[in-house]
């Protein structure tokens, strides 16, 4: 498992933590957005890890060095250098076992009835089979809710991801209005979480603690990214639904395969959802070809009213 | 000045409504106090309690307040237009309705983004608007715009207001002195001299010049905020003259309603005649119609074009069990009957136009209702929520109580408004026709009325609506009891050059195995029967402890060149006790690269310690290749050693960092004799990254593209010049009465 605390990752954390020593330095602007990290924060582990400098060599740093808290509200607007981050989504694999939305409720200290995914059943037509369908943010690279900000509390950053700045959102919701996917959702009540959480120091990274009168939405978890960990949609899934991964690296991983992003997409004829909006969003979904469940299986633990209501949606009339 | 028998018979019948309050208008005046008191109380409530007290939730996000924020707005369009275009056309009839429309105007202009504040979730943010403001959100757009709109607007109102401010200087009200110094002030030494009244003309024709167009921009951008969004209804190119039509025609019927008010309040009979009511009521269904063909236009195309989302909102409005009967009121009764009434000579009269306009205003009110909720209502994925109050908008007491305090606010400021300047202007500009021979009967009939009046007295109800809110009920959790199992795995590492164990504490938790963080765990080294321990070690949020397998261990031989270790977890609260083993062997690898006849390969060795503890080539053993990524190893390939060497082609179209640096790991995993061993080595053969770009300008960066800021630039230094200039003139004038 800590062999997962690689090289290339490792290298990237290392201009985080070495910031300006002659190693790093050697050609890389993008470094020089993040700032060094607070010493008290770089506690001895004892654990060293080797990292790679841009220039080929390994070197040898002391962990504790390297582990980053969350990004502050203005570094959190620079994206980690060099990524890209996507999402494929298999709809083949998904019943709507919902596991994915418990682990990032949980991660994220949402009250039960705030979602950051939505679950769907799809169905095209009437003479097409309905589908699960999860949806995140779908961290579009031509959003359409950064565009219509008034004060940039939300933004796109280098690495793709959309992030919502809770401390300077001004809670106008024209983004909520403005996004065609239904992704955001908005506080508004005093969010009810436990003191210590609430206490805990803000970052958009984290989307914690939420703010009452701001939007939230699904965040891509770049803290997790910047610890070399996957978002917990990725993990709680039984099925192995989510893939997370860099695009510049051109692997996802859903825990436990990993794959070639280029070569998923390519052989399983992976789309984006409503293309034609132009929004190029950065979570890939693969058809629901070849299922491993019936899609009545997602009804399983669903109270009758809402399986009556996804009938509805879906225009199933059995 | 202005020695004129009709200024001063005007001033005459005005005087009286500035120097005196009726009971009726104390009563008015409390009376929408009380309701703006209530609204104040609602405006508390939410933002104490937050949006949550709102009908507002995630689909419907905009509600009432838009609405009333689109329909104030919408009105301000009265005097902008309306008495600008009838300035500028010198139409002679304009003169008693100018002030009203002006009036309109700036008081409008005041409420609507009061609107659209208490639409906002964090007022106590909005200087972020400043410090922060993108000049691509049309949020941005809509703030310039309508404060310069208002700037203008109230310079305009000014400036037609000087030549009474003038008079009233002259002719001193009686009974509240503290306003004589005001007008004094504001009249700005104006004595009606040729070389003031030149400049006063000019710098008014100038600014009812600026301000159409610029009415037009503003209305336009308020249709830009919803018509930049894809959403269906909303996504239309023909909505800023959509809206803009639609305000006019909202603007013109508030109009004539406040013609009517105050005609029968302040008896302007003799003022405000039929001819205004008529000419007012052509230009209105003039507007009516024109909106009936955008309407009409607007909808044919998206159901002729039938796009599925569309075909959803337009269900909506046409499904008699959700808007259609405020879509045939809004769109069929909002824009015929005005029509018939004003087209009909027999309908037409004081009475019915004002009730035509009523009905035309109410139309617009709903209308704007039917563009902000429907389409809210019908995202383009569905709304899934079983909770109705997500589903389908409902305003709630909170936002009508606001509601309501706007109108009453908009009454009570043109009703003070109206006690501080004459309603009509005294001054005339002589262009219109001779009313004094019908005044003098009508102002005898005034006062018979008013004496009669006085008798009755006049009784305020309010009502107040209360609401509970339900507590949420807590939770209660579970607790499980009795010991719970624990499986514990140890495993050998042995990374590059360092060796060491890891030992995995489990607990089955529901089911499932979950990692328990914070357990001592033990580690010792068997050989023969001589256990050497290697320590504790507290597991991690993974339920991980790792131990390091110190050299002098692997220096001893072991036993036949076999290691054994065991774990021990002893059990803690009521997790059980757990025990795990390993036993391996030592492996040695080592990876080369190298090029043959062109074909870029990696080579790895593997050797195993012999007899005599010698490395000897390993014979069979099979190795995974692996690159590693942000979050796991990404398998590039595998090889079968065979006496001690295996070779595989380099993965070059793997990305590696920008100089083209890959790092290859390979792995022996979980093996039996090894357990699991690894080696890496770094090359640049590795796809190069291209360089990330970053693209500072452009509709969702940081900076607008740059046509963006040189247009707003353009038109907010074309539209402060002018204000800036007829300011200028101002000061002038007050100069030029110094002599």
């Amino acid at each position: 498992m800590e062999r997962r605390l690689t090289n290339r990752r490792n290298f990237l954390k290392l201009g985080i933590a070495a910031g300006t020593t002659a190693i790093i330095t050697g050609g890389n602007s993008v470094l020089s957005a993040i700032s060094e990290p607070d010493s008290k924060d770089g506690k001895e582990t004892g654990e060293k890890i080797k990292l790679l400098t841009p220039d080929g060599k390994l070197v040898e740093v002391d962990k504790g060095h390297v582990c980053c808290q969350p990004a502050g509200n203005l570094e959190a607007r620079q994206g980690l250098p060099d990524k890209r981050m996507v999402m494929v989504i298999d709809l083949a694999k998904c019943r709507n076992a919902r596991k994915c939305l418990q682990g990032c409720q949980k991660m994220h200290f949402l009250p039960p009835h705030m979602e950051w995914i939505k679950f769907y059943l799809m169905r095209d037509s009437a003479d097409m089979s309905p589908y699960w369908f999860p949806k995140p943010c779908l961290h579009c690279n031509n959003p359409p809710c950064v565009k219509v900000c008034p004060v940039g509390a939300t933004f796109k950053r280098t690495d793709g991801i959309v992030l919502i700045d809770n401390d300077r959102c001004i809670g106008c919701k024209f983004c909520m209005a403005a996004c065609p996917y239904s992704s955001r959702v908005f506080n508004w009540e005093e969010p009810k979480m436990d003191k210590k959480m609430n206490a805990a120091a803000y970052s958009p990274e984290t989307s914690t603690p939420p703010k009452i009168g701001t939007v939230s939405k699904c965040d891509f978890c770049p803290d997790m990214v910047r610890k070399g960990e996957l978002p917990a949609c990725v993990t709680s899934c039984p099925n192995g639904v989510f893939y997370y991964g860099d695009k510049n690296e051109d692997a996802v991983t859903n825990g436990t395969d990993t794959v070639r992003f280029s070569d998923l997409i390519a052989t399983r004829a992976a789309y984006r959802f409503m293309e034609e909006l132009g929004t190029e969003p950065s979570v890939y979904y693969l058809p629901a070809v070849d299922r491993a469940f019936d899609y009545k299986v997602g009804f399983e633990g669903l109270s009758e009213e809402e399986i009556a209501l996804y009938k509805t949606e879906a225009n199933i009339t059995e | 000045m202005y020695e004129d028998e009709k200024t001063q018979q005007n001033l005459y019948a005005f005087k009286p409504q500035l120097e005196k309050m009726s009971k009726k208008g104390v009563a008015l005046v409390v009376f929408l106090l009380l309701v703006m008191g209530f609204g104040m109380y609602a405006l508390y409530i939410q933002i104490v309690d937050g949006h949550i007290v709102t009908g507002m939730r995630d689909n419907v996000v905009w509600g009432l307040y838009i609405v009333n924020f689109i329909f104030f707005i919408g009105i301000s369009y009265a005097g902008a237009l309306i008495s600008g275009i009838l300035h500028l056309l010198r139409v002679p009839w304009r003169t008693p309705i100018i002030r009203m429309a002006e009036m309109i105007t700036v008081i409008s202009t005041m409420i609507g983004p009061a609107y659209i504040l208490l639409c906002i979730g964090r007022l106590d943010r909005l200087p972020n608007l400043i410090l922060f403001g993108r000049i691509q959100s049309p949020i941005i757009w809509d703030v310039i715009a309508i404060s310069t709109y208002l700037s203008g607007s109230i310079i305009f109102l000014y400036l037609a207001m000087i030549r009474d401010l003038a008079i009233l200087r002259d002719n001193p009200v009686k009974t509240a002195r503290w306003r004589n110094p005001i007008y004094r002030f504001m009249a700005v030494r104006y004595k009606d001299s040729t070389k003031q009244k030149e400049l006063l003309n000019v710098s008014t024709d100038l600014l009812s010049i600026v301000i159409i167009p610029l009415a037009i921009l503003v209305h336009s951008v308020l249709a830009w905020i919803f018509g930049m969004t894809l959403r269906p209804g909303w996504h239309s190119t023909i909505f800023a003259p959509y809206f803009v039509i639609a305000a006019v025609y909202s603007g013109t019927g508030v109009l004539i309603m406040v013609m009517w008010v105050f005609r029968k309040v302040y008896h302007l009979e003799s003022h405000i005649t039929k001819i205004h009511f008529n000419y007012l009521g052509i230009i209105m269904i003039v507007l009516g119609a024109m909106y009936g063909y955008f309407t009409f236009s607007e909808y044919l195309t998206s159901w002729y074009g039938s796009i599925k989302w569309d075909m959803e909102v337009l269900f909506r409005l046409f499904n008699p069990s959700e808007y259609w009967h405020l879509f045939v009121f809004a769109v069929f009764i909002g824009v015929l009957v005005p029509i018939i009434i004003v087209t009909v000579p027999k309908f037409r009269n004081i009475n019915s136009i004002a009730f035509a306009a009523c009905i035309a205003v109410l139309a617009l009110w709903v209308k704007r209702y039917l563009i902000i909720i429907p389409t809210l209502e019908t995202p383009m994925l569905p709304i899934h929520d079983l909770r109705p109050e997500y589903v389908h908008y409902s305003a709630t007491w909170v936002e009508w109580a606001l509601t309501f305090a706007g109108i009453a606010l908009f009454i009570l400021l043109f009703y003070l408004f109206s006690k501080f300047i004459p309603i009509i202007p005294v001054v005339r500009s002589g262009e219109e026709k001779d009313y004094s021979r019908l005044r003098k009967i009508v102002f005898e009939k005034q006062m018979k009325k008013v004496i009669r009046q006085r008798k009755k007295s006049d009784v305020v109800v309010t009502g107040i609506i209360i609401l509970l809110m339900i507590a949420s009920t807590p939770r209660v959790i579970a607790q499980e009891e009795g010991p719970v199992q624990t499986v514990l795995k140890l495993e050998y590492f042995h990374i590059d050059s360092v060796q060491n164990l890891k030992a995995t504490l489990r607990a089955k938790i529901d089911g499932r195995y979950m990692p328990l963080p914070g357990m001592e765990i033990g580690c010792k080294v068997l050989q023969g029967k001589t256990e050497t321990p290697l320590g504790t070690n507290t597991t991690n949020d993974k339920g991980i402890a790792t131990f390091a397998i110190p050299d002098e261990i692997i220096a001893s031989g072991g036993d036949k060149g076999f290691y054994s270790f065991e774990a021990s977890f002893s059990g803690k609260d009521n997790y059980d006790k757990a025990l795990a083993r390993t036993t391996m062997k030592p492996l040695r690898m080592e990876m080369s690269f190298f090029q043959k006849e062109g074909e870029k390969m990696v080579n790895l060795k593997a050797f195993e310690p012999g007899k005599n503890n010698e490395w000897i080539p390993v014979e069979n053993l099979d190795v995974q290749f692996y690159v590693p990524r942000t979050f796991s190893l990404l398998k590039v390939g595998q090889a079968a050693i065979t006496n001690g060497s295996a070779s595989l082609e380099f993965p070059t179209s793997i990305p590696g960092n920008q100089l083209g640096y890959l790092t290859l790991v390979a792995k022996v995993e979980e093996n039996d004799n090894y357990g699991n061993v690894e080696v890496s080595g770094t090359i640049n053969w590795g796809k190069p990254l291209p360089p990330t770009k970053i693209i500072k300008r452009g509709l969702g960066d940081t900076d607008a593209p740059l046509w963006m800021v040189y247009t707003l630039i353009v038109l907010l230094s074309l539209v402060w010049f002018h204000y800036m200039y007829v300011i200028f003139t101002v000061f002038r004038i007050r100069h030029l009465g110094k002599t």
